[in-house]
């Protein structure tokens, strides 16, 4: 297809169609196909030479694609988004159509995802998110179109695109900074019966934003498990992808009592978190900054940051357990706490901030034990005074 | 099919005000005939209409240049509102808040109706959330019917998010040159940097600041600031504002409150009104860690710990929360009410604003 005449292109689009053969329509349709390097196809009088020659609306269709590409090929970014979301517009009339089937939905996931494509592209202009925000409109009609299809049988209902439509939004949300948007298309998913029938890659895909999400409302439990759904079932070759899941995954973890091996974290090339996790384990606070300071690129671009930040609470139960350790007693005194934190970079810390410290390890459950103010003592429970963090 | 669709390029057809008054000669009239003239708008020297605020109503179209006012005029407008009618003193607090509000309103509706350029909304915008926040400490623990505490807050965020997304599409018209000063340089065009008292004052920082510690229990304004460019990162009254935020978000309420003697008046007064909350957080934490049947800690060091103003709050706030309290507070983890509503915000002794006139708060500079 990278050579051939502009109706041969028409007429193999339209024999696609008629043979309800999706795949192939949608790479047909696709900004990412050899096609779009064949120079017949960029006519300068595409729309008038395409108009009706062809069952509508795939001439409409056929038009805006090729407008698009040869938009893109002109590096005229802004224009070649609105051929494509027009591309979208015929593409929800053509779904609207058709009744009781789905196999068009191929070709909607090649088009939704290169509208997001060449809105990103088009942002690298303009970019204050306005292009992606509209993208997202359009993805939702398509959204919507198919999550009304609901009296279909479980095999041709168009409701099996819900997932990648959710996850091409999801990628638009976090890239704009509007994740509380997420939230009903989360829910649209989470309630759909048809939750095991999306294929695997999209349950993946999901799983990684929705973690993410999680990770960002501080609800730990959840982002762990989506996280790790995610890492286990991702693919072992790519690499990429698991990398990216344990960005997120391995300060999660750590949040919740488990050090990643270096091991792990050699083979993805994460070793920023080797250094994390010994200052964790030791309590080193002035290390947990410096180390902070060091990574700061690396822990705001991904995001996590305020995790990291979280981990010195991890850091302040592993020194005071080693305070109690070497104090070998069930009451320790706070001065002692206070000289620990002292010794280990937080010369500023009073007997004041100590206890409050202290007080809000015990409100965690990360110390077992109550507090004196009069005898400025710490009283820790007998059995299992600092409970491994993994049973918390 | 050939129609160009390059909507998001439309930004620049938009429609310019030519009203020269603070408010069009129609609704004078109109007021005027229909005895609708506020208290506040009865001067010395005769009326003196503003602008009010109306819903943009489907039948009602608001795009008429000779109803809207072009920015010298909202200059204007904003500035004798916030700096001469806000010195009357023959009304209440309350109502005076309430004519503000809605004409500082009808300014934000002219603004977005025209579309104002971005460097001139930060001007309008600033003494606007200067006024937000002052009012909301001052009016604080007036009753609802008089004042209501969430509608301030929405129309506080409104502006300052307004005002933020302002700032970051100059920073990305400016990216490239990286220049810190371009920002300044731009306002400076417009005549509102070095002021002098009674002028307006805009100060992005102070904005930025204000974003957090209004918003103390979201973590958003958090990651925002983390990606803000080193030059903003760094200056050192946003940075305490942040490091204020982090000590929060470890239930640090020492820190916090040491940190938080550093603060200007606006910032100091968005923290008090954060103060219930933190209050019935520590409490809590307390009530577990200091969980006794017999100790107590003493209301005294309580009262110093979580930023009460007496002893007597004290001894309130606790037993409003169900613990015991004479001369200690005697924390217990099971009878602390978790579930009863955090209480009302008082004014907080230390609070400089408190002594401060608008007139004082819109023009000082960190």
């Amino acid at each position: 297809m990278a050579t051939g005449t502009l109706n041969q292109y028409i007429q193999t689009v339209e024999r696609m169609f008629r043979l309800a053969e999706g795949d192939e329509l949608a790479r047909l349709l696709s900004l990412r196909d050899a096609h779009v390097t064949n120079r017949n196809l960029r006519s300068s009088d595409i729309a008038s030479l395409v108009e009706g020659n062809c069952v509508a609306p795939l001439d409409e269709l056929i038009i805006c694609h090729l407008l698009c590409v040869k938009a893109i090929c002109e590096k005229e970014y802004s224009e070649a988004y609105s051929h494509q979301s027009q591309c979208v517009v015929t593409i929800v009339k053509i779904l609207q159509n058709q009744k009781e089937q789905n196999w068009c939905l191929p070709l909607m996931y090649t088009v939704c995802l290169d509208l997001r494509l060449v809105a990103q592209k088009a942002e690298t202009i303009q970019s204050n998110g306005k292009i992606l925000e509209k993208a997202a409109e359009s993805l939702l009609s398509c959204f919507r179109v198919c999550a009304a299809d609901n009296r279909t049988s479980d095999e041709d209902t168009k409701r099996l695109g819900m997932l990648y439509l959710v996850n091409q939004l999801l990628k638009v949300y976090f890239r704009i900074n509007k994740l509380h948007l997420c939230k009903p298309l989360i829910r649209a998913i989470d309630s759909s019966p048809l939750w095991y029938q999306f294929p695997l890659a999209q349950q993946i895909t999901y799983r990684y934003f929705v973690g993410r999400k999680a990770m960002f409302d501080s609800d730990y439990r959840m982002a762990d498990e989506y996280l790790s759904f995610a890492f286990q079932k991702c693919h072992r070759r790519s690499h990429k992808n698991k990398r990216l899941i344990l960005t997120y995954l391995i300060p999660v973890k750590m949040l919740l009592g488990y050090m990643p091996t270096r091991n792990l974290l050699q083979k993805y090339d994460l070793l920023q978190f080797w250094d994390l996790t010994s200052v964790v384990k030791n309590g080193d606070l002035r290390g947990i900054d410096r180390i902070m300071e060091m990574h700061e690129t690396f822990f705001i671009s991904a995001g996590i940051y305020l995790i990291v930040e979280k981990l010195k609470i991890i850091a302040y139960r592993n020194l005071f357990r080693k305070v109690y350790l070497a104090e070998n007693t069930h009451q320790i005194e706070i001065a002692s706490f206070q000289a620990a934190l002292q010794i280990m970079g937080q010369e500023d810390v009073d007997s004041d901030e100590t206890l409050c410290i202290v007080a809000n390890l015990i409100y965690l459950g990360k110390i077992k034990g109550y507090m004196s103010y009069q005898h400025k003592k710490v009283v820790v429970s007998k059995q299992n005074a600092f409970p491994p963090l993994s049973t918390l | 099919m050939s129609q160009k669709l390059n909507s998001y390029n439309e930004d620049k057809l938009c429609i310019v005000g030519t009203c020269p008054d603070m408010c069009p000669f129609e609704e004078v009239t109109l007021r005027e005939e229909e005895k609708l003239v506020h208290v506040l708008e009865v001067t010395g020297e005769g009326y003196k209409l503003v602008k009010s605020y109306s819903r943009s109503a489907a039948s009602a179209n608001m795009a008429v240049p000779r109803l809207l006012r072009s920015y010298p005029v909202l200059y204007d407008t904003v500035q004798y509102l916030l700096l001469k009618v806000s010195k009357r003193t023959d009304v209440k607090m309350s109502v005076m808040y309430d004519f503000l509000n809605d004409r500082l309103r009808a300014v934000r509706q002219d603004m977005t109706i025209q579309r104002l350029p971005e460097e001139e909304c930060l001007v309008l915008l600033e003494p606007m959330i200067r006024f937000y926040v002052y009012y909301a400490y001052r009016l604080c623990d007036y009753p609802l019917n008089e004042y209501d505490p969430v509608l301030n807050k929405k129309y506080l965020l409104e502006c300052i998010k307004w005002f933020l997304s302002c700032c970051d599409n100059i920073d990305r018209d400016n990216a490239g040159t990286d220049d810190v000063d371009s920002l300044v340089e731009d306002l400076s065009k417009l005549n509102v940097s070095n002021q002098k008292h009674g002028e307006l004052s805009c100060d992005r920082i102070l904005v930025e600041s204000l974003y957090i510690l209004c918003n103390l229990d979201d973590i958003h304004p958090l990651y925002r600031y983390l990606n803000l460019s080193k030059q903003i990162k760094r200056v050192s009254i946003l940075k305490l504002t942040y490091n204020i935020a982090v000590a929060n978000l470890h239930g640090n309420y020492i820190r916090m409150w040491k940190l938080a003697k550093r603060l200007c008046p606006l910032t100091f007064s968005a923290l008090c009104l954060y103060l219930p909350k933190l209050q019935k957080r520590s409490l809590q934490v307390l009530s577990n860690a200091y969980n006794s049947k017999q100790l107590t800690v003493p209301v005294k060091v309580v009262q110093q710990w979580l930023m009460f103003n007496s002893e007597e709050e004290v001894r309130a706030a606790c037993t409003y929360y169900g613990l015991k309290a004479t001369d200690g507070v005697n924390f217990n983890k099971n009878s602390f009410k978790l579930d009863a509503n955090e209480l009302p915000p008082r004014k907080h002794y230390q609070a400089k604003i408190l002594h401060l006139k608008l007139e004082d708060v819109l023009s000082y500079t960190l």
